[in-house]
């Protein structure tokens, strides 16, 4: 099983690449092979990661969210299906291209780093650990798709106000949907994170003797959680709509690379465990 | 190929002509039945506000007298002054070729008009209604129409606005996700306001609100589109609550400045499209900087509509492409019509089945006897196709129309022709 772990551990940033880049010929080049077969390029990459997914945790008898690299595999996958379900139920397949490509990044970048890990604290075992980390990467897919779709929002909004159509304002969905879409990944990644912050203040006592509640990742998630709850407050009560809510949405998401990227880098504290 | 077209149209001729040789549903019946009384031509007549056209194929021997055809049109319309030089006549392939570039909609005035299509349909249905569009010109229309389908569905020749007010449409479909639970403002009553407003209710918009500063024009055109007659003094009260403002007034300063729908603007929720197709424009241009707001006046629209059309322009040569296959496929039914290459085509068919199944069953036969088996199929094959042959070559008294039909129906039933005729029967 090591061997095929390695291989397909190359092989999917190359299938993901593969997707990306038929759906980028489906949108930009318009080719009907493309749009024809980009759908079931998709479910193949994604197959082919779950069967990875699972193949890993059987071999190294740990879900593979013990390390940032084995994280970031699942939360490509997460982010490639999250992106499919919305395919299927909105029958809109015309942004894959620009959410596939953050999946494609996540994937390469763990496919570089990752290494194989046998000895995994038994802390690492625990279901309240298992529930914690879902909900916190179903929160971080959630915040990376609402990022995308809010930056489309973005880029179709400047072009319809400054009179410029061409391939963006012809292909993309309306503003309203991609609000909408955006808006909905807003709230569900409040939902997740606060689910797992939840989890964690639950989980912390029963299984750490120092805990400490100004842990820098602690921290930068419950300040992320606060910002995506201040959007939704200024959305239903402020005025806040369209434009404003789309660049909170962007924002948040470059404030998750940004603090999670100092605070895996820079900081130590209870909550790193490799 | 017998055939003949004879047609006015944008090219040819300009409207106030072609608007006097436009023929209703009602006049062209009329002219079917009387063209049939008179020759035994298959005739389909179509007719738009672009073209009329008559296009007609004689199972005889010589092509359609395209003089007659064409003072019958003349006649029937009493026209009789217009010139033959606004008529343009075409036979044989020519006259294919051209029917479908007009289903294709790429020889229409605005290129890939998606109404001709229904046009060229209705022409058909009215002719085969009256018992004029025989097997060839049915068989002829429906390969028209297939790649007027085909143009559409496989190219973008269709897409884009290409009118103004048609294109106000489409950019309020790029900002809204229902136009059905979306109100417009419709301010003014002249032409361009009556026009997007009858295409916001064709989009079925929600509601539709007409303000006029005469109240009698914005009653009648609210009949018009199934909207409401709002009173022009509460105009800033609906601005509140309307998403869509079209404003077409003829009014000197602006109607609506970037303060006042700043101020509006608090208290409204979700974004507002302002359409400014007024001249001298009723809205300040400033409001365009205003979030949430998209202003677009007519030489923005006018933009997207020439951009539109220039993209249409550059589907051309793929729909040629479409046209050119078509072209093939329609020339290699019409040429298998002919007696000589469907008894061929009929004798090596029935002959390769015979020959298959010999070889595959002749070990079951005892040597000697297997000389005599070749032989003896060979005579059944040969018995059981010599009258439908000596038919098809001396044909059994019917007329040629009836000749080519009977030729075309053997080549389906034996399925001689390609396997694409049956999407042709759509």
């Amino acid at each position: 099983m090591g061997v095929f772990i390695d291989i397909v551990n190359v092989v999917l940033p190359a299938a993901y690449a593969v997707v990306v880049w038929t759906y980028g010929k489906a949108f930009f080049g318009d080719l009907p092979w493309a749009k024809a077969v980009k759908s079931h390029m998709l479910q193949s990459a994604l197959a082919l990661h779950f069967l990875f997914l699972v193949v890993r945790t059987i071999e190294f008898n740990h879900p593979p969210v013990t390390t940032i690299f084995e994280i970031l595999t699942v939360l490509a996958f997460c982010v490639a299906l999250a992106y499919w379900i919305i395919e299927i139920r909105s029958h809109s397949t015309e942004t894959g291209y620009f959410i596939l490509n953050i999946a494609f990044f996540f994937q390469f970048v763990s496919s570089i780093f990752i290494r194989d890990l046998l000895e995994v604290p038994e802390i690492l075992q625990s279901s309240f650990f298992g529930l914690h980390v879902t909900s916190a990467l179903l929160g971080y897919s959630a915040i990376t798709i609402s990022a995308v779709y809010g930056f489309l929002y973005l880029m179709l909004y400047h072009r319809i106000k400054a009179s410029k159509f061409g391939v963006i304002y012809e292909k993309l969905p309306n503003l309203e949907t991609l609000e909408r879409m955006s808006y909905t990944g807003f709230k569900m990644a409040f939902l997740f994170l606060g689910l797992a912050i939840l989890v964690g203040f639950l989980w912390l006592p029963q299984t750490f003797l120092e805990v400490s509640y100004i842990d820098p990742k602690l921290v930068g998630t419950i300040v992320l959680w606060l910002l995506y709850g201040a959007g939704i407050l200024a959305k239903r009560v402020g005025d806040w709509r369209g434009r404003r809510v789309m660049i909170l949405s962007v924002c948040g998401f470059w404030i998750t690379i940004f603090s999670m990227s100092i605070v895996n880098i820079w900081f130590t504290g209870f909550h790193s465990f490799y | 190929m017998n055939l003949l077209s004879v047609g006015i149209s944008h090219h040819t001729a300009p409207l106030e002509i072609r608007e006097r040789v436009w023929f209703s549903a009602d006049e062209i019946r009329v002219a079917l039945a009387k063209l049939r009384a008179e020759s035994d031509a298959e005739v389909v007549l179509f007719s738009t506000c672009n073209r009329t056209e008559l296009y007609a194929f004689s199972p005889g021997e010589s092509v359609p007298d395209s003089e007659r055809l064409r003072m019958f049109l003349l006649t029937e319309k009493r026209a009789t002054d217009i010139p033959e030089t606004a008529f343009k006549t075409r036979k044989g392939m020519e006259a294919v070729t051209h029917l479908f570039e007009v289903a294709s909609g790429v020889d229409s005035l605005v290129i890939g008009d998606v109404q001709i299509l229904a046009q060229v349909k209705e022409g058909l249905a009215l002719a085969r209604e009256a018992d004029a569009a025989g097997f060839f010109l049915t068989r002829l229309f429906q390969a028209a129409l297939h790649t007027g389908r085909r143009a559409r569905s496989e190219t973008r020749i269709g897409e884009g606005a290409v009118s103004v007010s048609y294109a106000a449409v489409e950019l309020a479909e790029k900002i809204f996700e229902r136009l059905a639970e979306k109100r417009a403002l419709v301010l003014g009553a002249g032409e361009m306001a009556q026009l997007t407003a009858k295409h916001l209710r064709a989009r079925e918009i929600g509601e539709l609100l007409i303000v006029n500063r005469t109240r009698e024009r914005s009653d009648a055109l609210a009949a018009q589109v199934k909207g409401t007659a709002a009173a022009y003094e509460d105009l800033a009260s609906h601005l509140r609550s309307v998403d869509i403002l079209i404003s077409s007034i003829s009014v000197e300063g602006y109607v609506l400045t970037a303060d006042q729908l700043r101020e509006i603007n608090r208290k409204r929720d979700g974004a507002l499209f302002i359409i400014d197709i007024g001249v001298p424009r009723n809205i300040d241009p400033a409001v365009r900087d205003l979030e949430n707001v998209f202003l677009y006046d007519l030489d923005n629209l006018n933009g997207l509509v020439h951009e539109n059309e220039q993209k249409r322009v550059n589907e051309i040569p793929r729909v040629q492409r479409i046209i050119e296959e078509e072209l093939r496929e329609f020339g290699s039914w019409f040429n298998g019509l002919h007696a000589t290459p469907t008894i061929a085509a009929l004798t090596d068919l029935v002959e390769n089945i015979r020959k298959t199944e010999v070889e595959h069953n002749i070990n079951r036969f005892d040597p000697r006897d297997r000389e005599l088996v070749d032989l003896l199929t060979r005579r059944i094959v040969k018995k059981i196709l010599h009258t439908p042959i000596v038919n098809l070559k001396n044909g059994t008294g019917e007329s040629r129309s009836e000749r080519l039909s009977k030729i075309s129906a053997l080549r389906k039933l034996f399925g001689i022709d390609h396997e694409k005729d049956a999407r042709h029967d759509g």
